[in-house]
């Protein structure tokens, strides 16, 4: 089997639940071989809880929820050491944090303590709980959602840790077909219960390191560093993309071009994903806004631009 | 800074003040080199800054250039506007001899022609420095303190005035400047500027550049912290001078006595006088006669002495003269003499005082007397016609001819008895290749050039008594200054049978501007100078300058018989054999080669001429069919390019190429893609209108080998059929 038989088999199996949401699934495979994590910024409803699952159930990973709530506390998400009494001895209780696959729920209606404390374990791959640190098992991968329609009571993420986050994406609604398509599905069963596995976890942690020898020519890596630096000088743009930014879309286009099959990047690859990897890691000027300019319209902007690299020429 | 090119009027403005202040380099290099034609050096400027601004490519603009260059050559030099097959044969000639010249490192000898090409070759260089730096790095401040510096140099060190200059650098210098960097702003930060924005931001800096420049103009000038330079440097000089006058030292300047010759000579800057005339001009006094192995004698004068009044024509001329220009110049004396100085071809000489001029035939002097006494003219004037000889009759002339001339020339063969043989035998050596008595000479007059002799004016030996001055110096020390030179012509000339003389006066000295203002040469001491004059049978006598650093020839114009019809002539053609001929002695072979090598280019030119209206009708008719062909061209290139490839070896070079050469044929039928638009993109773009997935297989190998490094497993037979299959079809 090869590597993109075994990626499209986990691809065809969570088709099966989620309906036309065939990008979306890509781009979280994309992001779970890149070893990134993924925010998804949606209404309540549009079957984002099923899509993890869904994953989490194709490569039999252990997979763990966390609804955030305003009184969630660090360690309902870490885990906490409790006094046994028989063994007279602090035992440790992991957290929902100790999962293959999470799904942090409405992450911006807890507090900003607890927040860190989840994205702190997604950067290091790591938590400390009394002094102790504690390895978090491999593969790691965190879905968070945030719920972009209520503003009281919430706690946006603040830009500097949104860059913890390889993608944000939107999930969007389905179509009026999807729509029904899903209706007639749900009518005879509850499709999520009867999904099977089809890799196994090593054959995913087998995935990822696959990913990393995916070449990048150095053509590419200027065209990835030129988009960058175009973030940086555009007159919209109060703070650009940070070289991490740059790191982060090479990574994920290693994966994204994992999954097409090939074992080279190309500059397709770059133009499909930097929305999703540069959107969330700009900060636009208040006129951006005031215009309605997006971050995403930037890039797409910046992508028209910017020559694509089409022969071997030096990079200054 | 390689953003979009500027607004076309923007850059229109900045090339005309950069056209300002190169015009500043101009115009005083035109003023102290005694070169006309600015307006047609300005014309360049401005036409390669037009090119410039049109973003002429190449090929247009380089041979636009050189034609124009080429035409100005031609009318400089020959009067002609337009081109004709005769001119432009001597001019290949010209250069042809150029290019021996070159060779043989004689800087001196480089005619005019390639003179003016390498100077517009210079200002080709700086138009296009000056692009670069307006359109690339939108920067100027070099040029600009560079011509600053320049100008104030200029000023300061010679007879030109820059007050104007300096004002209008400044306008045009700091106007540039503040344009540029305005749009270097721009440019940094990717911003473009409408052209109504950039002229509002353009109002302050004019307002401070023209209210700066206008408080500067009404400020009072300050007296110079330091003397001027140049007066103080010839005083301090002037003081060093006056100590040196011990034995065997002398100052220079004039002097009557010349019975001694040698010993070193001291830097005298006192002014002699100064002439308003349009060139430079030899001042001749005197010639002496008797050689005595020690220094010259002068014969107390002998034969007629012919008296008359000043503001008569001259009756007894010394040179004759074709119908060239009447010419004034006039003398102001401040050491004064009993006798007239003047340039060669003396028609008149006046003055307001009641003299008249003694003229002795034997020294060549005129004398200015008044009754009996001699008298001492402050200022005179003198209409002179700067003599012309006829290069074609010099060569004419034959040592035969002595004998049957009517003048007696024995005065000017005489030599001392104890002359060293060696001196006659060198004259000889020198001479035996060549026949003409002008030739002959010049062979003399070229030799000091060449044979390792130095110019110099301290430790300059003195013969003792057993030895000879010329075979001294000749053989012995081979460094002196212009007497030793010269002296030591007239004495080889006389050894080989061809009359001469020793002359004295002065050099041209430099032009500079007077206490009234006036544009004068100044002729110091340190100008006085002596040549020679040697007796061309049937022409007369005709100066000759031996001296190493003093170029006598460029104030004698030589005829340019510009019959070319007639192979003998001209002067370059005359110059090259005289050189080919030098070179014989070593280089006997190259100079068959060379002379068949001209024979051959002069064959062809001359049946080119005869053809020339075939050429130009065959040239058009190729013309029109290669554009119409150019332009067809994405009919019938890709068969070409099928068949080029036919044969060729597959691998990722030849691929590549191919690949290419389709995106250019896709582009040429009007697939345009984006700098943003990505191969793979594209490709579908095409095989969309085309049907099919050849583009994509195409592309995906392609990009395979670019961005994966896979640039041998490729199936390259099947690749060749897809192209081929494609361009096949872009091409219908």
């Amino acid at each position: 089997m090869t590597h993109k038989e075994m990626i499209e088999k986990v691809l065809n199996n969570i088709d099966k639940v989620i309906i036309g949401k065939r990008d979306i699934s890509e781009l979280s495979v994309t992001a779970l071989l890149a070893g990134g994590h993924v925010l998804l910024e949606d209404v309540p409803g549009v079957g984002k809880t099923m899509m993890v699952k869904a994953l989490a159930r194709s490569i039999g990973a252990d997979f763990k929820r966390i609804q955030f709530t305003p009184d969630l506390l660090p360690s309902d998400v870490l885990g906490v050491s409790i006094y046994n009494p028989k063994e007279m001895e602090f035992e440790f209780r992991p957290g929902p944090i100790m999962g293959n696959i999470v799904l942090a729920d409405e992450i911006n209606r807890t507090s900003p303590k607890t927040q860190s404390a989840l994205l702190e374990g997604m950067e290091e791959s790591s938590v400390t709980i009394d002094g102790e640190t504690m390895r978090i098992p491999q593969p790691f991968f965190v879905m968070a959602t945030q719920n972009p329609i209520e503003y009281e009571g919430t706690y946006p993420l603040p830009e500097a840790q949104l860059d913890r986050f390889l993608f944000k994406l939107k999930m969007g609604y389905p179509t009026k077909g999807e729509e029904i398509e899903v209706l007639s599905r749900a009518e005879k069963r509850v499709p999520i219960d009867n999904l099977e596995t089809v890799i196994s976890l090593q054959d995913l942690i087998d995935l990822q390191v696959v990913v990393k020898e995916v070449n990048v020519d150095d053509t590419i890596k200027g065209y990835i560093v030129e988009c960058a630096s175009q973030t940086r000088n555009n007159p919209y743009v109060y703070l650009g993309v940070s070289p991490r930014g740059s790191l982060a879309l090479m990574k994920a286009c290693q994966a994204y071009a994992l999954i097409k099959g090939r074992t080279y990047v190309t500059p397709d690859d770059v133009q499909y994903l930097s929305p999703f990897v540069f959107g969330h890691r700009m900060i636009l000027q208040p006129e951006a806004k005031y215009e309605g300019i997006s971050t995403i319209e930037i890039v797409e902007r910046i992508l028209t631009k910017v020559r694509v690299p089409v022969d071997k020429v030096q990079i200054r | 800074m390689n953003g979009p090119r500027m607004d076309r009027w923007l850059l229109a403005f900045l090339y005309v003040l950069a056209f300002v202040l190169l015009r500043e380099w101009l115009v005083p290099v035109m003023e102290l080199t005694d070169t006309n034609y600015l307006g047609l050096f300005l014309l360049f400027i401005a036409l390669s800054f037009l090119l410039a601004l049109l973003n002429a490519k190449w090929w247009i603009s380089i041979p636009v250039k050189l034609l124009y260059v080429l035409w100005v050559i031609h009318y400089v030099f020959f009067g002609k506007a337009f081109f004709s097959v005769e001119t432009i044969n001597y001019l290949l000639q010209d250069l042809l001899s150029n290019i021996s010249i070159l060779l043989n490192r004689d800087w001196m000898d480089i005619t005019n022609p390639l003179r003016t090409i390498l100077f517009y070759a210079l200002l080709w260089m700086t138009t296009y420095l000056i692009k670069y730096w307006i359109e690339y790095r939108k920067s100027i401040f070099l040029f600009y303190v560079m011509t600053v510096i320049f100008v104030a140099f200029i000023d300061t060190f010679s007879a030109y005035s820059a007050d104007g200059s300096i004002f209008r650098i400044m306008l045009a210098g700091l106007l540039l400047l503040g344009l540029l960097s305005i749009s270097r702003l721009a440019a940094r930060h990717n911003v473009s500027v409408s052209r109504g924005i950039f002229a509002t931001i353009s109002i302050p800096l004019l307002f401070v550049i023209i209210a700066g420049g206008a408080f500067a103009n009404v400020l009072p000038v300050l007296e110079p912290m330091w003397p001027d330079p140049v007066p103080y440097f010839k005083s301090l000089s002037e003081d060093a001078g006056e100590g040196g006058s011990g034995s065997g030292v002398s100052a220079s300047g004039y002097d009557t006595d010349d019975s001694v010759l040698g010993g070193s000579f001291v830097q005298d800057n006192t002014l002699v006088f100064e002439a308003k005339v349009r060139d430079k001009q030899y001042w001749k006094i005197e010639t002496k006669n008797t050689y005595t192995s020690k220094g010259w004698e002068q014969d107390s004068p002998t034969g007629a002495i012919a008296v008359q009044n000043v503001n008569e024509e001259l009756k007894d001329l010394q040179t004759t003269t074709a119908d060239t220009p009447r010419l004034e110049a006039q003398i102001m004396m401040k050491e004064k003499f009993p006798f007239i100085l003047y340039p060669y071809g003396t028609r008149k000489v006046s003055a307001d005082s009641d003299v008249f001029l003694s003229y002795s035939g034997s020294t060549g002097q005129y004398k200015t007397m008044n009754d009996d006494s001699e008298i001492e003219l402050a200022t005179y004037g003198i209409e002179f016609q700067e003599p012309v000889y006829s290069l074609k009759q010099l060569r004419d002339t034959s040592m035969d001819e002595f004998g049957t001339s009517s003048e007696d020339l024995s005065p000017y063969l005489q030599l001392p008895q104890q002359l060293p043989a060696r001196v006659t035998e060198l004259a000889h050596t020198i001479t035996e290749e060549q026949d003409s008595v002008y030739e002959k000479t010049k062979a003399i007059e070229r030799y000091f050039g060449r044979n390792g002799f130095t110019y110099a004016q301290q430790n300059i030996a003195i013969p003792g008594e057993n030895d000879d001055y010329v075979d001294q110096f000749l053989f012995d020390t081979k460094r002196g200054y212009c007497d030793n030179f010269s002296t030591s012509m007239v004495v080889m000339l006389r050894s080989i049978d061809i009359p001469a003389r020793w002359v004295k006066g002065f050099a041209p000295g430099e032009i500079k501007r007077n206490a009234t203002g006036e544009r004068v040469y100044q002729i110091t001491n340190n100008e006085a100078h002596s040549w020679v004059e040697a007796y061309m049978p049937g022409i007369g006598w005709m100066p000759f300058e031996p001296t190493i650093g003093f170029s006598g020839q460029t104030d004698i114009d030589y005829d340019l018989d510009l019959d070319i019809n007639d192979p003998a002539t001209p002067e370059m053609k005359e110059k090259e054999q005289e050189r080919k001929k030098n070179s014989q002695k070593k280089k006997p072979v190259k100079k068959e080669t060379n002379f068949e090598l001209d024979k051959l280019i002069k064959d062809v030119t001359t049946w080119i001429g005869n053809h020339v209206w075939y050429f130009v009708g065959a040239g058009a008719v190729v013309l029109f069919i290669g554009w119409r062909f150019y332009v067809a061209r994405k009919k019938w290139l890709p068969k070409v390019l099928i068949r080029n490839y036919k044969s060729k070896k597959m691998d990722w070079g030849t691929f590549t190429k191919q690949y290419r050469s389709l995106l250019n044929q896709l582009d040429r039928i009007g697939f345009k893609r984006n700098d943003g638009q990505t191969l793979a993109d594209f490709a579908i773009e095409v095989d969309n209108h085309f049907g099919g997935n050849n583009m994509r297989q195409l592309t995906s190998a392609y990009e395979k080998g670019l961005y994966g490094g896979d640039l041998v497993n490729h199936e390259w037979v099947a690749l060749k059929e897809i192209w081929e299959d494609l361009i096949i079809r872009a091409s219908g």
